[in-house]
């Protein structure tokens, strides 16, 4: 066994045993479930008013318009779940980047990993697999439990086509997530008090979420969380435009909400996503480079500073 | 036992102010405050430059029309109040105002932990409530101080993205939203003090008390606002399928248990009160936007009576229990 899945072994059964890490994964299990729930009692709903109102417009004699969700994708149902991977998956994997690097450090036990054989360079990748995995292990859950809910709703009928979609969109919303925990880890690395990886990423991820929104495109932060409301068009003014052009590359939740509208066949009919550069490319983009800043700053790991009374 | 009270309450003022001092001293107040005035002046402005672009559409349309000879009247003009353009900064002291508030509250129960002066606290002759009650109305003053900043760089931000002046009814409706802000977040802050102070260590309980945040200030409304048919389809089912407000009404009535399910997910929130009380003070729901207060106090002070209680109960239960003094250090 290599030194660097040695650690990876070590640290994901550390997190295996950590009470708050399994209460976030529930909660994450949790919200999948409830998601196809939501997205089919909500299109039912829309889909009873439009009836009740095309009998109306009929009698009134008024031209009675096409059903705007009658044209829904099976898919269409999981539009919630890019909300709570957006949200839960990428809190619990700041959650777990930071606790890859602080378990250790309160329990006094990274000089001890210091004093072993192993080049700091096997720390840094052993860490970042475990974080890896364990993102994985999570939307692996997700997959689960939404093809399960999918395949017992009886109105829908899914196609091998959609179960790939779905796969792709579940990849997108593990390299979303990723992006973030890689960023706790690299954080919780360089800043040795207690907490501080996970208050930096935190900051990190809630301007993405809710500040780069607005600068793009007013979206407001409740909106922001709306999987059909976040993907508005860019207001029709030379401001938006140019921060749209600007700031769309670097905002990525916008970029992986377009992702989940189109791979889960929810997107409005022409809507661009933010910014001249696809959110297929930015996104591994940011993954990548927020890997780059989780080796770097796990391989130069002061591995005497902190400690429990830090 | 009456000489005990002037005793405590000094007890109670020396370990609050000597909170804000801390907080004053290495910087955090200073940091939240600037991170939320940032928040709220990019609501302001990108709020302020979408109206401006509306406006500029309307008036290509008017000019259009009145070019065509035809009645410019078909074209509803966009109203213009300036408070209505704090809603993005509502939200952002929901959101991002509550986290700041969570990490106060932690950051107040580690700095005890962590440096054991919290066992040396407790070996003097005061009850463990009269320490906490000491913390929270810390917490309270750094959210009144903080959002008092806040609020008065709003008040001289709107005249300049409106052009509009502010009335001292408007300076009015800005306190009340300022008080009710104030009690949210203490609120959220005796949460998150609560958690780190009783978790096995701080950084645990800031992560439950995140983990509640979602929950309840994130999840909570988001199920509510994505149950809402009218959320459902890009610019509103009843708006695509062109349906006068009396027959939305009648077909709306139809769903009444739907629609007491989506009611009561949203209210289950906190969050959720705190915006429906202050979208009513500030005129941002349309069908306040221009009432009397008296109109929005006699409607919307259920919501404020929710704030309160909610406040107050996690307050009483942050008092009332005992501090385990097996979990006083930072690690136990």
């Amino acid at each position: 066994m290599t030194p660097a899945r040695l650690i990876a072994r070590q640290s994901l059964a550390g997190l295996a045993r950590d009470r708050s890490v399994l209460i976030l994964i529930a909660f994450f299990a949790a919200m999948v479930l409830v998601t196809a729930w939501l997205g089919w009692s909500a299109t039912n709903t829309v889909n009873a008013i439009y009836a009740d109102a095309a009998t109306y417009l009929s009698a009134s004699g008024l031209p009675v318009p096409p059903n705007p969700v009658s044209q829904s994708a099976p898919l269409a149902v999981l539009r919630n779940l890019g909300v709570y991977i957006s949200l839960i998956g990428a809190f619990g994997s700041i959650v777990i980047g930071q606790l890859l690097i602080e378990t250790d450090r309160r329990a006094g036990t990274l000089p001890l990993i210091g004093a072993r054989p192993f080049e700091r360079r096997d720390l840094a990748l052993g860490k970042m697999r475990a974080l890896v995995t364990a993102t994985g292990a999570m939307m692996a859950v997700a997959g689960v439990i939404s093809v399960t809910t999918l395949l017992t709703i009886p109105s829908l009928v899914v196609g091998p086509g959609d179960l790939l979609r779905l796969a792709l969109f579940l990849v997108a919303g593990w390299a979303y997530v990723t992006i973030f925990g890689f960023l706790a880890l690299g954080a919780a690395a360089r800043m040795p008090v207690t907490a501080s990886g996970l208050i930096a990423a935190t900051v990190v991820w809630l301007v993405v979420t809710f500040v780069l929104p607005e600068l793009t495109a007013n979206v407001h932060p409740t909106a922001a969380i709306n999987p059909v409301s976040t993907l508005a068009n860019t207001p029709d003014s030379a401001f938006f435009h140019l921060t749209s052009r600007v700031l769309g590359p670097l905002s990525l939740a916008e970029g992986f909400a377009w992702l989940s509208g189109d791979l889960l066949s929810f997107l409005p009919d022409g809507l661009a996503p933010r910014g001249t550069i696809p959110p297929a490319v930015t996104l591994p983009a940011a993954l990548i480079l927020a890997g780059l800043f989780a080796a770097r700053s796990a391989s130069k790991l002061d591995l005497n500073a902190g400690g429990p009374d830090a | 036992m009456p000489e005990l009270l002037p005793s405590l309450s000094g007890s109670v003022t020396t370990i609050a102010v000597r909170d804000a001092r801390e907080q004053l001293r290495d910087r955090f107040l200073f940091w939240a405050t600037l991170a939320l005035i940032a928040a709220a002046t990019v609501s302001l402005v990108t709020g302020a430059i979408a109206l401006h672009g509306d406006a500029a559409t309307y008036a290509a349309a008017r000019a259009q029309l009145l070019a065509l000879g035809k009645d410019a009247s078909a074209i509803a003009a966009p109203e213009f109040y300036p408070l209505k353009l704090m809603r993005g900064m509502i939200e952002q002291i929901e959101i991002m105002g509550a986290v700041i508030a969570l990490v106060a509250g932690y950051r107040a129960a580690a700095a005890e932990r962590g440096r054991q002066t919290l066992a040396l606290i407790l070996t003097r002759p005061m009850p463990h409530w009269a320490y906490t009650l000491a913390k929270i109305i810390g917490g309270l003053g750094l959210a009144a101080v903080s959002l008092a900043v806040v609020f008065l760089a709003t008040a001289i931000l709107l005249p300049i993205v409106s052009g509009i002046w502010l009335t001292m009814g408007d300076v009015g409706r800005l306190v009340l939203t300022w008080a009710a802000g104030v009690l949210y977040l203490s609120a959220l802050f005796t949460l998150g003090f609560g958690l780190s102070l009783w978790a096995k260590s701080p950084a645990s309980g800031l992560i439950y008390a995140f983990a509640l945040w979602i929950l309840v200030v994130l999840v909570s409304p988001q199920i509510g606002d994505t149950m809402d048919p009218d959320n459902q389809v890009a610019g509103g089912v009843f708006a695509q399928l062109s349906i006068p407000k009396v027959e939305q009404d009648r077909i709306k009535a139809g769903f009444a248990g739907y629609e007491s399910f989506r009611n009561g997910i949203e209210v289950a929130s906190v969050t959720k009160h705190f915006e429906r009380f202050t979208f009513a003070v500030l005129g941002i729901k349309d069908t306040y936007t221009g009432a009397a207060l008296t109109k929005v106090w006699a409607e919307k002070q259920g919501d404020l009576l929710f704030l309160f209680l909610f406040s107050l109960g996690l307050g009483g239960l942050v008092l009332l229990r005992p501090i385990n003094p097996d979990r006083l250090t930072k690690e136990s």
